[in-house]
């Protein structure tokens, strides 16, 4: 008897669920400007590749990491883990209020307005790839090591080098010039050839 | 973080003691499932399910809680399809699932122990071959991906929908059982 009361309240509370609306909150307040204007004048709003690299490497909690160019321009190529979603639904995708979201594009624009756009529906752990997908193509998978460089610079060469090999990528410098493959990354692709591509397509 | 730890602490222990007392540390209870004869398992779980989603629900409508806040696991279609595919045959294999294994092993019945060194020997092992599958788990990403957003329908309605599916379930079972007994 106790079970089909039970019943009866859940279908009911279940049947007025689906006339009452979002159970998400509104939109809070408004877009404070003058808060926006200085994170983006400290560059707290924007990440480097490789930072973004160390954090896909050390499985950063709750990341998520967007890419809001074209389903094209996705398909051929991205970060590895990146979501697509285009700038025009960026609006209707749900977001956590604390985890950290990484917005991309080819170069920076479309992902700064993501940038403004989340922070406005008051998201606050939001960045963009400073240098889009080009710079996680130069500076991920193909890092250089100058001739000339120091001991402190081989160093985070030798740091940088080892998250490109986990992308795929291919470390060019140093005793690892020209001869690592990688494991782990999207593809064996040529990163030249894929950065070429990309300032084909005008970035 | 230290008491999200308590927390969670308190939580699972308290998820612990639940299972016990709904009969979920014998494997016989649990693969009679299997055998079509004893729904307690589809009945306790999907009870909690549908408790749980009109609480967030209710809760988030009436502004006690932030919907928005609440982690939601990124979906990997195709890993997540291979994994619960693995779960299920450790499932039958074992008549035991990673919580009640653990409930079973606390309360001293041998299979339940065997279980836990089985899911501790399978997490080390996925561990130590994941560069591997590193490529395959990270495919098909589709991000926190959602029903209402899979559905295209608004969130109550997909919790209506739920509920339906959760009380036609009941109903089902219950005659399954009957025709058991």
């Amino acid at each position: 008897m106790t079970s089909r009361w039970l019943a009866w309240a859940a279908l009911l509370i279940g049947g007025l669920s689906a006339v009452a609306g979002s159970p998400y909150l509104a939109a809070r307040g408004q877009v404070d400007v003058e808060a926006l204007a200085a994170t983006a004048a400290r560059g707290e709003d924007r990440v480097g590749a490789v930072e973004l690299a160390t954090w896909i490497h050390d499985r950063e909690p709750g990341l998520r990491v967007i890419d809001v160019r074209s389903r094209e321009a996705y398909d051929a190529d991205r970060i590895p883990g990146a979501e697509h979603v285009p700038l025009g639904a960026i609006g209707r995708t749900r977001f956590t209020h604390d985890q950290p979201i990484v917005v991309y594009a080819d170069d920076g624009t479309e992902a700064a307005e993501a940038w403004v756009l989340l922070r406005a529906a008051g998201l606050r752990r939001v960045f963009f790839l400073r240098g889009g997908l080009a710079a996680w193509l130069d500076e991920v998978l193909e890092p250089t090591l100058a001739a000339d460089a120091d001991a402190e610079a081989r160093a985070a060469f030798a740091r940088v080098a080892g998250l490109s090999r986990y992308f795929g990528g291919r470390p060019r410098g140093g005793a690892s010039a020209g001869t690592d493959a990688g494991t782990g990354g999207p593809s064996g692709a040529d990163t030249a050839d894929r950065l070429a591509h990309l300032k084909r397509r005008g970035c | 973080m230290t008491d999200s730890v308590v927390l969670a602490f308190g939580i699972g222990l308290a998820f612990g003691w639940a299972l016990e007392r709904a009969g979920l540390g014998s494997a016989r209870k649990l693969v009679g499932q299997f055998y079509l004869t004893d729904f307690t398992v589809f009945k306790v779980m999907f009870s909690a399910i549908v408790t749980a989603m009109l609480g967030v629900f209710w809760l988030g409508r009436l502004g006690v809680v932030d919907v928005a806040a609440i982690y939601v696991p990124e979906t990997y279609v195709l890993p997540q399809l291979a994994g619960g595919a693995l779960f299920g045959v450790g499932f039958v294999v074992a008549g035991l699932c990673p919580g009640t294994s653990c409930v079973a092993a606390a309360t001293g019945r041998g299979d339940g122990l065997a279980t836990v060194i089985g899911l501790l020997g399978g997490v080390l092992a996925a561990g130590a071959a994941f560069p591997a599958m590193a490529a395959f788990y990270e495919s098909s990403a589709r991000g926190t991906w959602q029903w209402p957003q899979a559905l295209g329908l608004p969130y109550g309605v997909v919790v209506f929908l739920v509920v339906l599916m959760a009380l036609g379930g009941f109903r089902l079972v219950e005659r399954l059982e009957r025709r058991a007994s």
